[in-house]
């Protein structure tokens, strides 16, 4: 299985994989500004934990201070390198920066990073990081369309947004007991046909985020559905429509739209 | 057909919970490995949630659920499909000792790159040289301040000792920290520049030749050739070489990219590059170590004959390490693991 090319392609900020089997699925690209929040904490991680050891080095060696120096000159240099290429290759491709700010490193065919590819992509910042500010890795990632510094095309990996997520739960709104929509069958069917994933899409999303939009804007937002509705798709009678507030017609339509279409067939 | 979404979510839920559950336990424990009936059941309920994915992207706009169905499937996706080696694989002491005879073996199986390497630097190292020797007034341009100062004066005072202020171990031992990390910056530079197509490290390699040839004529048009060659040789045996090597890998990278199309195995192809980095780092902790314990001692404390055959001893063993360790496995491994390349 391990042999099987996935495809890929990418927009400006996801990447989308093929799997052989067929199946796509999208990964969001990390932008340049939570990378570079994530790299500044690991560099003052870094620092911190240099300067730690740094003090225990100088007072373990402090009648030689020599000594104590080649210990912190190798300790900073190892630690500055091998951090990140340590702490990706063997903590599912995240430094504390990086999981502190939802990032990680994968394989670009969107599989788990390999500790060589930690490792390649770690040792080319010497080169990502010139002139310096990382300015030619900067360069590259806003140039690419995956947004890879060299590191990453080198070792064939991507930084994606991987923020925690759980399954959607149930709408309230569609849990109602009784529907007035559903006492009109042929309208309530026209109003199925009619309606595009893309309009009973944004029906949802308006009444799903209902406590999210401020009182006026849900309010005009859902006259203007409403009004559409009524109109244009599903005439339902002037009598039942006056009765209810937009809101409420809006509520209708979509479990006319999302709620179990046994009950409209049954009753029609 | 728009997909009545409640009904579906109420239906796949406990699969996807299940789903869930089954990754949780595998990603909290890398170490693990699937049985025969887990791997088939990871399979099936990969199948399962895959299709849902395909209805939830075909059948409705449902972008949090379509996220998190992407997510989910991302995750089984990459469970089925890689198996990184386990922790108590990656720390066995025999795998890191293999480094030993992998660095031999690649150096070999690369060294097309090398010679390139050296070609570059010589031809520096001629240029430096032959400015010097013929128009002397380009020892201003061509050598660093430190080395403009009278090679007399200089042979002096590193005999006397009076260029280092306290001459102990202790100031040694931090000058080879300092030597150890500055080289295998510059060597590291040296290999990433591959990216440049190889004209950084070209451009690197050629300079660093001309140093090396006008500081050699330098001092020898002065006299000093046998101290010049006792204070250099030393390390430098292990310093060039390294020097060389990175050059080797960063030509090696350029390659990759030429022809990074054509090339399938680049997990393979950037473990050789690798390989050869940490072989020249391991030169150069060696190198460093020479150059502040053993370079900075001169006669009479060391007499320059002394110093000058330990260097060739350590040519010598250098030259075995990297033509002769691993040899009788390097026919095999070319043919098995960097197909790409011998073709």
């Amino acid at each position: 299985m391990t042999n099987s090319q996935p495809i890929r392609w990418a927009t400006t900020a996801e990447v989308t994989i093929a799997t052989p089997e067929g199946v796509l699925f999208r990964l969001p690209l990390a932008g340049p500004a939570s990378r570079l929040y994530a790299m500044l904490l690991d560099i003052a991680i870094v620092l911190g934990t240099v300067n730690g050891v740094g003090l225990l080095v100088y007072w373990i060696f402090a009648k030689a201070p020599g000594f104590g120096v080649m210990v912190i000159t190798l300790g900073e240099f190892a630690i500055g390198f091998a951090y990140g290429a340590l702490l990706e290759g063997f903590w599912n491709g995240q430094t504390i920066g990086k999981r502190l700010f939802h990032l990680r490193v994968i394989d670009q065919a969107g599989l788990p990073l390999r500790i060589e590819q930690a490792w390649v992509r770690n040792l080319m910042r010497v080169f990502d990081a010139l002139p310096f500010a990382y300015l030619v890795g900067g360069i590259s990632a806003l140039s690419n369309p995956l947004m890879q510094r060299f590191g990453d095309r080198m070792a064939g990996t991507l930084v994606v947004c991987q923020t925690p997520l759980v399954a959607p739960g149930e709408g309230s709104w569609t849990r109602q007991k009784y529907n007035s929509f559903m006492d009109y069958p042929t309208i309530a069917m026209k109003l199925r046909r009619a309606a595009t994933p893309e309009l009973a899409s944004l029906i949802q999303d308006a009444l799903r985020r209902r406590t999210e939009l401020a009182a006026y804007a849900r309010r005009e937002i859902y006259r203007e559905l409403a009004t559409y509705l009524h109109s244009e798709i599903s005439p339902f009678p002037d009598e039942l429509v006056e009765m209810l507030s937009d809101e409420q017609y809006l509520i209708n339509a979509a479990g006319v739209l999302f709620g179990d279409q046994r009950l409209s067939r049954v009753r029609g | 057909m728009i997909l009545d979404l409640e009904r579906f979510q109420a239906q796949a839920r406990p699969r996807w919970s299940k789903l869930e559950l089954l990754l949780a336990a595998l990603e909290s424990r890398p170490d693990r490995r699937l049985n025969l009936v887990e791997a088939e059941q990871l399979q099936e309920i990969y199948a399962q949630t895959a299709a849902d994915l395909n209805r939830v992207t075909h059948g409705a706009l449902a972008p949090d659920l379509r996220q998190y169905l992407e997510r989910l499937v991302a995750r089984a996706y990459a469970e089925l499909y890689c198996a990184p080696p386990t922790r108590s694989e990656i720390w066995r002491p025999r795998r890191w000792l293999r480094i030993f005879t992998a660095f031999p073996e690649t150096f070999r199986r690369q060294s097309r790159y090398f010679a390139l390497a050296v070609m570059i630097t010589v031809l520096g190292c001629a240029l430096g040289g032959l400015g010097v020797r013929y128009d002397p007034g380009s020892v201003d341009v061509l050598l660093p301040a430190d080395y403009l100062r009278n090679p007399g004066q200089r042979v002096h005072e590193e005999e006397k000792g009076q260029s280092r202020d306290l001459p102990s171990a202790q100031l040694e031992a931090a000058f080879s920290a300092q030597l150890i990390q500055h080289n295998i910056q510059v060597a590291l530079l040296a290999a990433a520049l591959g990216v440049t197509y190889g004209i950084g490290t070209a451009l690197l390699l050629f300079e660093n030749g001309v140093l090396l040839g006008a500081v050699a004529v330098h001092y020898t048009q002065q006299g000093f050739g046998l101290f010049v060659t006792a204070w250099l040789l030393p390390h430098g045996v292990f310093e060039i070489p390294s020097i060389l090597i990175a050059g080797q890998a960063g030509f090696y990278l350029a390659r990759l990219l030429l022809r990074r199309r054509e090339d399938r195995n680049v997990r393979q192809s950037m473990r050789e590059w690798l390989v050869l980095i940490a072989g020249l780092a391991m030169m150069l902790v060696w190198a460093g170590m020479m150059e502040a314990f053993f370079s900075q001692h001169h006669a009479p404390v060391l007499p320059y004959g002394f110093k000058i055959a330990v260097g060739g001893a350590e040519l010598a063993l250098l030259t075995v390490y990297l033509l002769l360790i691993g040899r009788r496995d390097t026919g095999a491994e070319v043919r098995t693991s960097v197909p790409s390349e011998n073709k």
